[in-house]
């Protein structure tokens, strides 16, 4: 309807209903009233005469834009009368719009944000799963037996990746290298932009090496050449023609550079060898549910074959992006609850604001109601104002927003998957719209409610002073406080417990010095010929000797597996085993196990197999057998990280791989194993880990180490000699205590690695820095969640200042005769104060009922604190009430100083 | 927003009768709105009171629905007056709420008057 139309029809309606009175009127004057009586009479039966336009126009439709556009106008108009309120409260919904449109960023981006692969649902993590409920990696005869026997999945692949020296390109450099079954690429559906995939001859046993790149790597190092028959990687101890370019962005898994084909490592037939991943693509509308049924059925059939000897019971199957993500997820999603909170306490205070606007409002509003203004149109202009409150805040809050995410990217744990996909994108933009509609919405209704119940008559009759409905006003907004200070408390809360773990596990002794150690990561040649782990040991042991006359260095050591940093990862089975045990036959395996290697001996790999069979019963035995951590190491790794030797000796140079092997074992394997004798003289069996099954004697007890994490009590470890043990030794760290400053000893350090060997480009740090970022997701979720529930303080601090202010404001006449009745100072004082203390401590009742509920879902993120921790609860109550009645000290003391006379002069 | 309260002691109108009732005047001729609600008193022997709140709104709903038209015409005493009148679509709809109105009267009946009805006690 165009607005000529429409002006059209609102005269024709304004006399229709003129000639409608006139009609009327000159009926009475008939029947015998006076004209004056006539037009009094003809009105009253008519009734409200804008209302009945109004209702009118409505049927009319089509008008709801010019409707809308009215009603912002008049919400603008409303607006900038007010620029106190408005800026106040604008700033207010900016703030919990950019702090919540900011964290849903990350969310969006780490969480769900579909992956970057074709049909990204369908992809999926198979894992093995033991008898508890743990997830482990494939072996390499079970992954065979579900890669045959499944219905459920297009294809699964099995791979593993880790840092390794790669050369060839224009530098030397230490990169992740991916070995991938040949399924990968097609479930990945990845094929290369340039050169070609791996072809099925590629990936069988004994084939010629061959490599994929990654489009970075191709780039910075290969210099884009587009010939690249001539271009040959050395990695992981071989020469790799590299046959194809994989296109850009493509680094799955782990940030990987180079690809090889899994099958140029051994097949190890075994079924608990858990080396390897498993990714598989569902087929075409089978669920999640079905390809884990499916799978279990036939880790339940391996289990019913081979009973004791597999550790499998059944299969778990989760979407990629889960699996991808799942260290971070909860503490995510908590970090999106808890702003959202903050966003709640953030709108109560503009619900506040709202509520004391609409009360000044009220003469306005019963006249707009008096003159013919509907209850949905009243609905529909605080919508208006609320909308444009809300969209200007957002406006700004996605500005500030944008800061802020990039301000979380520098803080957040730089281990966090899916980081580089978070941005203030599209979708995130459509949230931060909802959630500005959403807040309108609520508080347009919320104030429409409000106002649209007093009666006008009341209200006008009042003009406007409102002290009878200012009571229901009043009431509502301590409620409004009432809540805000609740899930204030329940934030303030959930930071006094993440706070308490912190400091929990920053007290925690780890086992280890960390200050004055630099760290240095080798990614030597994997090789495991007896001649090239000789090499290996040699290299390590020019290292050490070099590293050791850099002036400033006072130890140097080393280790396969650095605590905090790569963990401990060979875990397994060990027995105490007495060299009377073994027969001849079993000698003769334990000798030919020394000689030769199990990934280049498939006739070995069999035997060792017949020989762990054959003790099974030993390691299983709770006496005799057990399951400790492995770590291959030098002695001066315990002198250099301050482990202390608690018993016996350490490695010496005598220990050489021909001399009988030794071990040292951690106090707690000690203590478990041997809590009444000396362990030292003993000798174990753990040959599983490293495929060496000569024993280990035992020459000493050392100190117990948190290796895993801070959080992870320390496990039983069983130490062996680098000399005699080197088969893990080639991702191998070595630990460097230096007299006064690290950074010079590191560029010596790299210095004599690059002369030893040049391909070998290492990887430096400070083990402080280590030990930092071990703790830095917790540090990260507690900044968020302290600054949260800070701002949520400062909030409701202002809520409740508000509240009372205003009501104290209101009131003032009220005041102003209880003082002229002879009440003193101190009876306002307490009066005001005493609401205060009521709505408070409701508020923290409710907060202490509402954190007990939610703070178990912190459970994951704490550390030695309870849910409930009473010394939490108890502070933080304290700090509320403590803060609150300071709020409310202001407003009481103003009401002290309430003039009788000026107030009841007062209006 | 306060009650209304009544100054008159008439029956309002039921809910969604007052459209029919509109359409029936409007049978017997074009006629203006006022026209309208003093009919549906007069021939309601003065019982029913026509809200002119709810009077106009129905009109022109009606005649949005396509049921009644409207054009201006003068009246006797030289007045310009919007007379509105039934049109073919509005004859149907009567005749159509005119059958559903009797079956809610003889429902009505048979609830309120059981014996009339034929229901066997």
């Amino acid at each position: 309807m165009s607005l000529n139309d429409r002006q059209k029809r609102e005269q024709e309606l304004d006399e229709e209903i003129g000639s409608h009175l006139r009609m009327a009127e000159r009926d009475l004057i008939e029947r015998g009233e006076t004209p004056e009586e006539a037009r009094y009479a003809a009105r009253r039966e008519m009734g409200n005469e804008s209302l009945i336009k109004e209702v009118t126009r409505g049927i009319w439709g089509g008008n709801w834009m010019s409707t809308l556009f009215q009603d912002l106008r008049y919400g603008l108009r409303v607006l900038r009368r007010n620029p106190g309120f408005t800026l106040i409260a604008v700033f207010t919904l900016a703030l919990g719009i950019s702090a919540t449109t900011a964290i849903f960023s990350v969310v969006y981006g780490v969480l769900l944000r579909p992956l970057p692969y074709d049909r990204p649902d369908q992809l999926v993590k198979v894992s093995e799963k033991s008898s508890k409920g743990q997830e482990m990696n494939l072996a390499d005869l079970n992954f065979q037996d579900f890669r045959a026997q499944n219905r459920s999945l297009q294809g699964l692949a099995e791979f593993s990746s880790g840092a390794a020296s790669v050369s060839g390109g224009s530098e030397p450099k230490r990169l992740v290298v991916a070995s991938v079954s040949s399924d990968f690429f097609p479930i990945m559906r990845v094929s290369p932009i340039r050169g070609r995939g791996f072809a099925p001859e590629d990936q069988r046993p004994g084939a010629g090496a061959v490599a994929l790149v990654s489009y970075s790597y191709w780039k910075q190092y290969l210099n884009s050449t587009d010939d690249l028959s001539s271009v040959r990687l050395r990695a992981e101890n071989r020469s790799a023609s590299v046959v194809g370019v994989l296109p850009p962005g493509f680094r799955f898994p782990d940030d990987a550079d180079v690809w090889i084909p899994r099958e140029l490592a051994p097949f190890l037939p075994a079924r608990s060898a858990h080396n390897w991943e498993g990714i598989a693509r569902l087929r075409d509308g089978v669920t999640l549910d079905q390809a884990r049924d499916d799978l279990s059925a036939i880790a339940g059939a391996i289990k019913k074959q081979y009973g004791e000897n597999v550790d499998l019971v059944a299969a778990s199957v989760q979407p990629l992006q889960e699996a991808l993500t799942s260290t971070v997820r909860s503490s995510l999603l908590i970090l999106l609850g808890a702003v959202g909170f903050l966003l709640l306490v953030a709108c109560a205070n503009v619900m506040n604001l709202l509520l004391a606007q609409a009360a000044a409002r009220e003469s306005e509003l019963a006249i707009r109601s008096a003159l013919g203004a509907s209850r949905g149109r009243m609905v529909r202009q605080f919508m208006a104002e609320t909308l444009l409150l809300s969209l200007v805040g957002g406006a700004i809050g996605v500005l500030a927003a944008l800061w802020g995410v990039h301000w979380l990217l520098k803080l957040a744990p730089s281990e966090t998957p899916g980081l580089a996909g978070v941005s203030i994108n599209l979708p995130v933009l459509f949230f931060a719209f909802g959630l500005c509609v959403v807040v309108a919405v609520g508080l347009g209704t919320f104030t429409a409610l409000r106002s649209g119940s007093d009666d006008i008559r009341t209200t006008l009759a009042e003009g406007g002073r409102g002290s009878a409905s200012s009571f229901s006003t009043q009431f509502i907004g301590r409620g409004i406080v009432v809540m805000q200070l609740a899930i204030t408390m329940t934030l303030l809360i959930g930071s006094g417990l993440l706070g308490r773990s912190l400091l929990r596990v920053l007290s925690v002794d780890p086992g280890f010095r960390t200050e004055h150690v630099v760290t240095i990561d080798l990614a030597l040649p994997p090789a495991f010929a007896p001649d090239q782990k000789i090499r290996r040991v040699q290299f390590l042991n020019d290292l050490f000797s070099r590293l050791s006359v850099v002036p400033g260095v006072e130890d140097v050591g080393g280790t396969n597996a650095l605590p905090l940093a790569t963990g401990i990862s060979s875990y397994g089975g060990f027995a105490v085993l007495n060299p009377q045990q073994l027969s001849p036959r079993m000698l003769d395996i334990l000798n030919r196990s020394a000689r030769s290697n199990v990934w280049d001996d498939t006739a070995l790999a069999k035997d060792l197999n017949d020989f762990f069979g054959a003790f099974g019963a030993l390691f299983r035995d709770p006496k005799q057998g057990g399951s400790a951590d492995y770590a291959s190491v030098s002695e001066g790794y315990f002198r250099s990280l301050g482990i202390p030797l608690l018993r016996g000796r350490l490695f010496e140079d005598r220990d050489t791989m021909n001399a009988p092997h030794v071990a040292l074992i951690s106090e707690s394997l000690a203590r478990e194993k041997w809590p009444n004798e000396d362990p030292i003289g003993h000798s174990i069996e753990f040959g599983d880990m490293d495929g060496d099954l000569r024993l280990l004697t035992i020459v000493g007890v050392v100190g117990d180490v948190r290796e895993a994490s801070l959080e992870t009590p320390p496990r039983p470890t069983i130490y062996v000699n680098y000399r005699q043990r080197p088969q893990s030794t080639y991702r191998f760290s070595a630990v460097v205590r230096t007299a006064g400053d690290p950074a010079s000893v590191i560029v010596s350090a790299r210095k004599i690695v690059r002369d030893l060997d040049p391909d070998v480009p290492p990887s430096t740090s400070s083990f402080t820095a280590i030990f930092a970022a071990s703790t830095a997701a917790r540090r990260f979720n507690l900044l968020l969640f302290g600054i949260f529930a800070g701002t949520a303080l400062l909030l409701a601090i202002a809520g409740i200042y508000g509240v009372l202010a205003y009501s104290v404001a209101r009131r003032t006449r009220e005041m102003g005769v209880r003082m002229a009745l002879g009440a003193s100072a101190g009876n306002v004082m307490r009066l005001v104060l005493g609401q205060a203390a009521v709505t408070t401590f409701v508020g923290v009742f409710l907060g202490l009922v509402g954190s007990f509920i939610l703070t178990r879902f912190l459970q994951s993120m704490l550390y030695e604190v309870g849910v409930a921790d009473p010394l939490t609860f108890g502070a933080v109550a304290l700090l509320l009430i403590g803060v609150a009645l300071l709020a409310a000290y202001l407003p009481a003391r103003r009401a002290t100083k309430v003039d009788p006379i000026v107030a009841l002069r007062y209006e | 927003m306060p009650r209304k309260q009544p100054y008159q002691n008439r029956i309002e109108l039921l809910q969604g009768t007052l459209d029919m009732l509109i359409l029936q005047t409007l049978r017997w001729g074009p006629q203006h709105g006022y026209g309208i609600s003093q009919a549906i008193r007069s021939q309601s022997g003065e019982v029913f009171q026509v809200d002119t709140g709810s009077l106009y709104p129905a009109l022109h709903r009606l005649q949005k629905q396509g049921w009644i038209d409207s054009e201006w015409k003068v009246s006797e005493n030289r007045q310009r007056v919007k007379e509105y009148r039934l049109t073919a679509q509005g004859k149907k709809q009567l005749a159509s709420e005119r059958t559903r109105w009797k079956q809610v009267m003889e429902a009505m009946a048979g609830i309120l008057n059981p014996s009339a009805g034929e229901s066997k006690v």
